[in-house]
């Protein structure tokens, strides 16, 4: 955790000197935006980490191990990319609810279809996409993005984890 | 449509948490419920350094790369080129759905081919950089290393895909949106 933090602060720094040496306001910008960005989603991620705190205490991990364990094969990959496609909301809340559950004994395979898809299948994205783009391109496009979470699943469990 | 979604998020995500808190309380009556809450918080007070890090990435990240500039390289590229253009677009594009799709929208109003608009979607929906910082921060570098690195080859392969398989549909797709 420590060495993670001290890599973004790094990457922070780096970006920060990379905009300064630009010479406009970009860093006051920059700034800015982060800052809107986190009051915009600071009730959101608060309420994650509550929902994260009761995982936590309430996980049966007996459950999470025999649904998403690691030894639940391909049944795991296949239901980590539907509860992928459901999980709602930005990636402040998804990741840190994905996490938990991966400390609570899911597997490296269903945990990585789990965020693939909701990457790519997530149904409130879809929501986004039908106006914009027709059914037919979303139907083209998620049979293609249905491939990801299964295929990085499949890898995850297969090759790397076990 | 912008405010609405997430705001019904935002709901839901309450009463998961209130139902959560509800089963807590259920299972191991008020000591639960207070333990739920004090494991979140201490979990957030732990990513909190690291969070607020991702969040000035994040932000600098959007700055540095205009919106503009991604429009302007999309609109005009086609074949090969273009669908390698569209994975670095979709990439570097910041912003959630609310921001890419309308991009996308336009890009297919103005003619760009089936192959560069999956590939900028699928690139945006597996590269993003400006998600990248979040889910470093939240998941671990073990996670997001490996997820990105299986990940790596499917925005391009994708697009080819989708180009060759089914590249004559798009005047429909198109006509269907007018």
């Amino acid at each position: 955790m420590i060495e993670s933090t001290l890599i973004m602060i790094l990457i922070a720094l780096a970006m920060w000197i990379f905009a300064r040496s630009r010479g406009d306001d970009s860093v006051r910008r920059g700034v800015n935006v982060g800052w809107q960005t986190l009051k915009r989603t600071l009730l959101l991620l608060l309420i994650a980490f509550v929902i994260v705190g009761y995982v936590k205490v309430l996980a049966p991990q007996d459950l999470v191990r025999s649904w998403i364990g690691p030894e639940s094969g391909l049944r795991g990959v296949l239901i980590g990319t539907i509860a992928g496609m459901l999980l709602p909301g930005g990636p402040y809340v998804v990741f840190p609810l994905i996490a938990a559950l991966y400390q609570s004994g899911a597997g490296l395979g269903p945990t990585l279809a789990m965020i693939t898809s909701w990457s790519t299948l997530a149904l409130l994205t879809v929501s986004f996409e039908l106006p914009f783009m027709g059914w037919r391109f979303s139907v083209l496009r998620l049979s293609l993005g249905l491939v990801a979470p299964l295929i990085v699943g499949l890898i995850g469990w297969l090759f790397i984890a076990g | 449509m912008k405010r609405w979604i997430p705001d019904r998020t935002t709901l839901f995500l309450i009463a998961v948490a209130i139902a959560l808190a509800g089963l807590a309380w259920l299972r191991g009556g008020f000591p639960l419920v207070v333990d739920g809450l004090s494991s979140g918080a201490g979990k957030l007070l732990q990513v909190t350094p690291l969070l607020l890090a991702a969040f000035l990435v994040a932000g600098l990240t959007q700055v540095l790369v205009s919106r503009q500039v991604i429009e302007r390289w999309l609109g005009s590229s086609a074949g090969w080129r273009g669908i390698l253009l569209a994975c670095l677009g979709g990439a570097l594009i910041p912003g959630g759905p609310y921001v890419y799709y309308p991009i996308a929208g336009a890009l297919l109003r103005s003619g760009a081919g089936l192959g560069v608009l999956v590939a900028f979607i699928s690139a945006k929906n597996l590269w993003s950089v400006t998600r990248l910082p979040y889910e470093f921060a939240l998941l671990g570098p073990r996670l997001t290393l490996i997820r990105y690195a299986v990940t790596f080859l499917l925005p391009p392969i994708f697009g080819i895909a989708a180009e060759a398989g089914f590249g004559s549909k798009i005047d429909g797709i198109r006509e269907a949106m007018r």
